[in-house]
């Protein structure tokens, strides 16, 4: 058990693990028999190793809902609902900006450098990044194009959308929680419902 | 020059056929530039040469103007000759016509046996060679078309720019592989078998070599065909990512006040949400464990300690108490009149005094420490030439024989 020390301290402070943020880790969650051992020592903590429906992130979940893991939830889940628009909005800026040919995914590399000047040459990509970084999810209150590009990144990389293998070097690699968002996503539309299957079809205005 | 030419058109129709061939070569050649750029931009720019040039180049058969109203461009021959020379997967034909080249084949194959039985030897090896070309062709297309397809694969059709053209793009590429192992299917051995009969060249060229080519290339092709239809899956994954969330970040635009279930307090919580808050696990330095006390030292050495200074706290905004200063200092004036007074007691008399019993002579309410201190840095503090008329003797040992540290116990002072 000792040797799953660190492990259990990462997920217990809240991590999400994927293959991009920490591989060693993540090959050690895919056997089930350490998820067994981990989930032993978690009962008492009302904790247990939990993972997204494709499997690519893994996370700790309450073992039991009380109360009180149901007020965090709660709040948790306002949270992601809040964040929801201008995390798909950034998700579609940077498919956009950088020509790329389907929805950002885990494992995605995005160059700053690159995100910034082609957004900085775009008029009207610039103007919708202004708006997005205004949004309270990145609260910047910035007018200057270069610091809400580095407030948003810095947001993306707290929140854990983001990991920077270098700490010098403006080289990011989208984590598996992009997939959990996406998956959030599909399972909002298929519990309310959502017409988006019938929406206009935008084909990108741009 | 021009005589050879002349004679070498009236010796046979092979040669003129090679001198006609080599000028329209240079032909294209010559102006490969004018070509090149009427392959891009999809139309021959006719002001690139001058009349007679391009005159040349349309007998030559090289452009040609598809109808009144369109401008002159390549004529589909040589665009297909470019594509393949270039491997310019976008213009790449593949040819899967098996029907009509089997035909041809058997058309040749009974030249060739006509002329055997004629006796014709030239003949029928002039029809050996034809046939064994177009045997080639044949097989060359097949591999030129299967190259082509690896290729669109290995470039995840990257020669085009957006998802929906890449699944049009896959969705050509699965028919014409279709369209090809139909072909192979038209292949009928049997057929071939009776064909060649007992002549050894033909069995080999038409049965053997081509069994091997085929089947290789159906493997190949079958390979193809299963990555193809792995990548449509994957395009088609990528697109419905992309439309859901470009279709729910505009749903949430148009319903700003948009409500969702409240699904952390339902009876069954979805897995999804269930995301526990952080705990952060602490520990603190524990000395109740006996054979952790080495290592600990340990740390605690290792680190740079400066007791001397200890960092307060800087409290600002307290009261400041004026009173409290004023005693203390009215204190320290009364230590120092005591002290006078005790030089002042020592003209009195001649012999040696100690600061300590006078001290307790007079019964002042001193500390014999803080005492003592005032009466040495009293002395000190005397200008050099009256200190002079005092002796002064500090009473004093030894605190150990290993280093220097030295105790006043009293001091004793008299008048000279």
């Amino acid at each position: 058990m000792i040797e799953h020390g660190p492990l259990l301290e990462t997920l217990l402070a809240g991590a999400s693990i994927c293959i991009v943020t920490d591989e060693e880790a993540y090959r050690r969650l895919s056997d089930e028999v350490v998820r067994e051992e981990l989930n032993h020592f978690l009962r008492p903590l009302n904790r247990r190793v939990a993972s997204s429906n494709d499997g690519s992130v893994y996370f700790l979940a309450y073992q039991e809902l009380n109360t009180t893991a149901r007020e965090h939830l709660s709040k948790e889940f306002k949270q992601t609902i809040q964040s929801l628009l201008p995390l798909l909005e950034w998700m579609q800026m940077v498919q956009e900006s950088l020509g790329r040919d389907g929805a950002l995914s885990a494992g995605d590399t995005i160059k700053f450098q690159e995100f910034a000047l082609r957004t900085e040459d775009n008029q009207s990509l610039r103007q919708r990044f202004n708006l997005l970084a205004s949004d309270r999810f990145f609260k910047s209150n910035s007018d200057n194009l270069d610091s809400q590009l580095k407030q948003v990144f810095k947001r993306l990389k707290e929140t854990g959308y983001l990991h920077q293998p270098h700490k010098d070097r403006q080289f990011y690699i989208v984590t598996g929680k992009i997939e959990q968002l996406v998956e959030m996503v599909r399972f909002i539309k298929d519990e309310e419902s959502l017409p988006l299957d019938d929406m206009p079809q935008q084909e990108s205005m741009f | 020059m021009v005589r050879r030419k002349s004679s070498d058109k009236d010796q046979s129709p092979q040669s003129r056929l090679h001198a006609l061939g080599v000028a329209r070569l240079n032909l294209i050649g010559k102006h490969s530039s004018q070509l090149m750029d009427a392959y891009i931009k999809g139309h021959f720019d006719e002001t690139s040469v001058n009349d007679s040039a391009l005159d040349k180049l349309v007998k030559g058969r090289i452009l040609h103007r598809p109808d009144e109203t369109q401008p002159l461009s390549l004529r589909p021959d040589l665009n297909g000759l470019i594509a393949s020379l270039t491997e310019d997967e976008r213009k790449r034909q593949i040819n899967a016509d098996v029907a009509g080249q089997l035909e041809q084949i058997r058309t040749r194959v009974k030249h060739f046996t006509d002329a055997q039985y004629r006796g014709d030897y030239a003949g029928s090896e002039h029809h050996f060679q034809l046939l064994t070309e177009k045997v080639h062709d044949m097989t060359g297309q097949f591999s030129d078309a299967i190259v082509s397809l690896w290729n669109r694969l290995n470039s995840d059709f990257g020669f085009v720019s957006n998802l929906s053209d890449k699944i049009r793009e896959n969705e050509l590429a699965q028919k014409q592989l279709r369209r090809l192992l139909d072909g192979f299917e038209l292949i009928d051995f049997n057929e071939l078998i009776e064909l060649a009969q007992s002549s050894g060249p033909l069995r080999k060229l038409l049965v053997s070599q081509l069994q091997v080519v085929i089947s290789d290339h159906s493997s190949s092709l079958l390979e193809v065909q299963k990555r193809l239809v792995e990548l449509m899956a994957r395009f088609r994954q990528q697109q419905e990512r992309a439309q859901l969330i470009s279709n729910m970040a505009a749903f949430l635009k148009q319903h700003p006040n948009f409500q969702v279930g409240d699904y952390p307090n339902r009876s069954k919580v979805p897995e999804n949400i269930n995301i526990a808050a952080p705990i952060i696990a602490s520990a603190s330095v524990a000395l109740d464990k006996v054979g952790d006390q080495q290592e600990l030292g340990d740390i605690v050495r290792s680190l740079e300690l400066t007791t001397s200074t200890p960092v307060e706290p800087l409290v600002s905004g307290g009261e400041f108490d004026l009173e409290e200063v004023l005693a203390i200092e009215a204190k320290h004036q009364q230590l120092k009149e005591d002290v006078e007074n005790f030089f002042i007691s020592l003209f009195d008399g001649e012999q040696s005094v100690s600061a300590l019993a006078y001290l307790e002579e007079t019964a002042l309410d001193w500390d014999g420490e803080t005492w003592l201190f005032q009466v040495i840095a009293e002395y000190e503090g005397l200008a050099r030439d009256i200190r002079q008329r005092f002796t002064f003797e500090k009473m004093k040992h030894p605190k150990s024989a290993f280093n220097q540290l030295e105790i006043i116990e009293d001091v004793h002072l008299s008048v000279i």
